[in-house]
């Protein structure tokens, strides 16, 4: 841990019944042998609650606006899983392709990704290899670990990467053509275990096109209670709102804050006339499920899925984004 | 014993002869062990129903969601919906009368007992079984539990991994109900009011201490609102949707408008959210932990509401859900109600 003075380690830890992300200042108290964390490493880059700017105005005078992008210190998240790192990259290409977003970046710049390949699925409900995914994919990481019978075989993409393997220093020994060997093995084996499919994952795009008015939206969504849990779970959800809080009047003082927002949510779509475009479970489950099927895929060329499984772990009425698509893929009018 | 057969045969029949326009129920679920809610139309449907351990869910909010279509729709409510209850649920049924929100006609309970053993609390399971994954669970007599795993079966003491709600439970029974299916049996394997033991034990500092942690990993995804029966507000304190805005809405009246709770998920506001939520369900709350159950970062949001159930029992002596016929707390008033509040 000394090595990594420089930066804020981040490490998977066991709290309230859950595995989550945490700064932790003792490698003791985490540990890698985790289940599947509640959030993915999404808000660490992008956090719930991000200020933009602060605004702030003497009665008669001019008003003062001071923009905030965040400077946090460098930091380090070990233990991603594949599917949460491909989740990264798909948030980059968000925050990124039109527009650079400068919170974001100041963020996602600072920050190396150690991944853990997952040997086994870490829950029942993983989905990576059918969304085109891997078990021990490399996108998005700048170091990924694999654990072999009695270490850990470390690779470094990215000169971030390196760098930190070369802070470490003589933790780590060259590897040899045995480990290599043992490496590929494990790997193998680990796209064996068995995990739910998708059909036809190819043609889900131009399928959903065609069902946009399909009553089976009705059927999927009956039991949908509108909360956020799926989206807000999500490693690649990235919708905002954007709010100014005030916290005087006079003078006039706030700030302007983005904060996390889902079109689960039945305010999401509502125009400020009262009319709402998606007035119902059938057109949000819609949204969603084309969203990370169809949409991203016809804008980005990717389906946002990643397979992590969340949305349909914490779904509290068992919405299953699996069971939602092979549905979409063989249903006749 | 509840008969499942009979249970199905039952809902079959209602169906049949076309006295329900749908049946709110329990049936496997395509991902995970737990059951999920079903919505049967069909009287060949009736076949999915299950009836088991992880049956957890509170199906009254969805009595309430089709009030609120119907009312979208101006739509008149058409057939009753018959609805599978468990004790607890349908106590929430009774206060939505209670409350004028449903019509006794409109609604066909369809009554199970959970003959004691109530439903498993799905983290204490996974404690229980000690990273094992469940695929299956089923009551094994009147204090166990028979859970499926890929290394085979376990049998586990329903004490062990019941729903905290369950072990406090004094009545697991749906006393108001068309039909029942199991027997009365009595509950209680806890006093009542056992979970605030420790909370209200703490010193005040403590108890800051630990809301704080707690409140401050809230997400604001709604969940435990959303899940919630009694939660039906058209319009919720929390929501950006009650102003309207006109063509000669000025930047100034927008920029103005009443934020009663922001949306960033601070400290302050996560506070502002759960104690007005709790406080909306005092002398309503019949202790189903739909809310908590369904909390991702696991809040004890039920204690919130446990608290408030407790206040309104002792200066009220008042317990929702127990009686059609009783007013709502809320709405009743008797001459030797404590006043020591009013200044």
């Amino acid at each position: 841990m000394a090595k990594l003075d420089s930066h804020d380690v981040y490490m998977p830890a066991f709290v309230d019944d859950n595995w989550n992300y945490v700064v932790i200042d003792d490698a003791k108290a985490a540990g890698l042998d985790f289940a599947k964390t509640i959030h993915s490493p999404k808000n660490i880059v992008f956090p719930q609650r991000e200020v933009m700017f602060t605004f702030e105005q003497e009665k008669g005078g001019a008003p003062v606006i001071a923009q905030t992008i965040p400077d946090p210190r460098p930091f380090v998240v070990f233990g991603v899983r594949s599917c949460d790192a491909k989740g990264l990259t798909l948030t980059d290409i968000v925050f990124s392709k039109e527009y650079e977003d400068p919170y974001y970046w100041a963020r996602r710049n600072k920050g190396v990704f150690v991944g853990l390949s997952c040997n086994e699925p870490p829950d029942r409900t993983c989905f990576c290899v059918s969304t085109g995914g891997s078990p021990h994919g490399e996108d998005g990481l700048d170091i990924q670990m694999t654990e072999l019978a009695d270490s850990y075989y470390v690779k470094s993409f990215t000169d971030k990467g390196k760098r930190i393997v070369e802070l470490g220093g003589s933790l780590f020994s060259a590897a040899a053509a045995k480990d290599k060997n043992e490496l590929e093995k494990v790997h193998a084996a680990s796209m064996t275990h068995q995990q739910r499919p998708i059909n036809n994952l190819a043609g889900a795009p131009a399928k959903l096109k065609d069902m946009f008015t399909a009553p089976f939206w009705d059927e999927k969504s009956k039991a949908c209670i509108q909360c956020g849990i799926c989206t807000f779970l999500c490693p690649t959800c990235h919708c905002f709102d954007m709010n100014d809080e005030v916290s005087s009047s006079a003078p006039l003082k706030g700030e302007r804050v983005r904060t996390w927002d889902t079109c689960q949510f039945p305010d999401f779509t509502m125009h400020s006339s009262g009319h709402n475009p998606r007035p119902d479970n059938a057109s949000r489950l819609r949204q969603r499920v084309c969203h990370k099927f169809q949409y991203f895929f016809e804008n980005h060329g990717v389906h946002q899925c990643t397979g992590c499984g969340r949305c349909v772990a914490k779904c509290p009425v068992g919405i299953d984004i699996v069971a939602a698509v092979n549905g979409a893929n063989d249903y006749a009018e | 014993m509840v008969n499942l057969e009979d249970l199905k045969s039952h809902v079959a029949r209602l169906l049949e002869k076309g006295e329900v326009s749908y049946v709110l129920g329990f049936q496997k679920g395509t991902a995970t062990f737990m059951a999920v809610p079903a919505f049967i139309a069909e009287a060949e449907d009736a076949g999915d129903l299950v009836w088991d351990p992880t049956c957890v869910h509170n199906l009254s909010l969805y009595l309430t969601a089709e009030r609120k279509i119907q009312a979208t729709k101006k739509q008149t409510a058409g057939k009753p919906i018959g609805i599978v209850c468990k004790g607890c649920d349908s106590r929430s049924v009774v206060v939505l009368l209670q409350e004028s929100y449903l019509k006794r006609e409109n609604v066909h309970i369809i009554g199970v007992s959970c003959e004691g053993n109530g439903v498993l609390d799905e983290k204490k399971l996974k404690r229980f079984l000690k990273g094992k994954t469940p695929l299956n669970a089923e009551f094994d007599g009147a204090d166990h539990y028979l859970i499926a795993t890929r290394d085979g079966d376990v049998k586990v003491p329903a004490k062990e991994v019941l729903a905290d709600r369950c072990l406090e439970c004094k009545d697991p029974f749906p006393a108001e109900n068309n039909v029942v299916f199991g027997e009365r049996v009595s509950g209680g394997r806890l006093p009542p009011f056992t979970s605030l033991d420790a909370m209200e034990a703490a010193a005040v500092g403590d108890k800051w201490n630990f809301w704080k942690e707690k409140l401050d990993s809230c997400l604001r995804c709604y969940a435990c609102r959303s899940v919630c029966p009694m939660c039906y507000c058209e319009e919720c304190v929390v929501d950006s949707i009650t102003f309207m805005v006109t063509p000669t809405t000025s930047p100034d009246q927008k920029a103005n408008r009443v934020r009663w709770i922001e949306r960033s998920n601070s400290t302050s506001e996560n506070f502002g959210y759960h104690l007005v939520r709790a406080i909306h369900l005092a002398g309503r709350c019949i202790d189903c932990g739909e809310c908590e159950r369904v909390c991702p970062v696991h809040i004890p949001v039920r204690l919130l509401n446990k608290k408030m159930e407790k206040e309104a029992f002792n200066m009220f002596s008042y317990e929702p859900g127990r009686d059609v016929n009783q007013p709502s707390l809320v709405s009743s008033f008797r001459d030797e109600d404590p006043d020591g509040h009013i200044l």
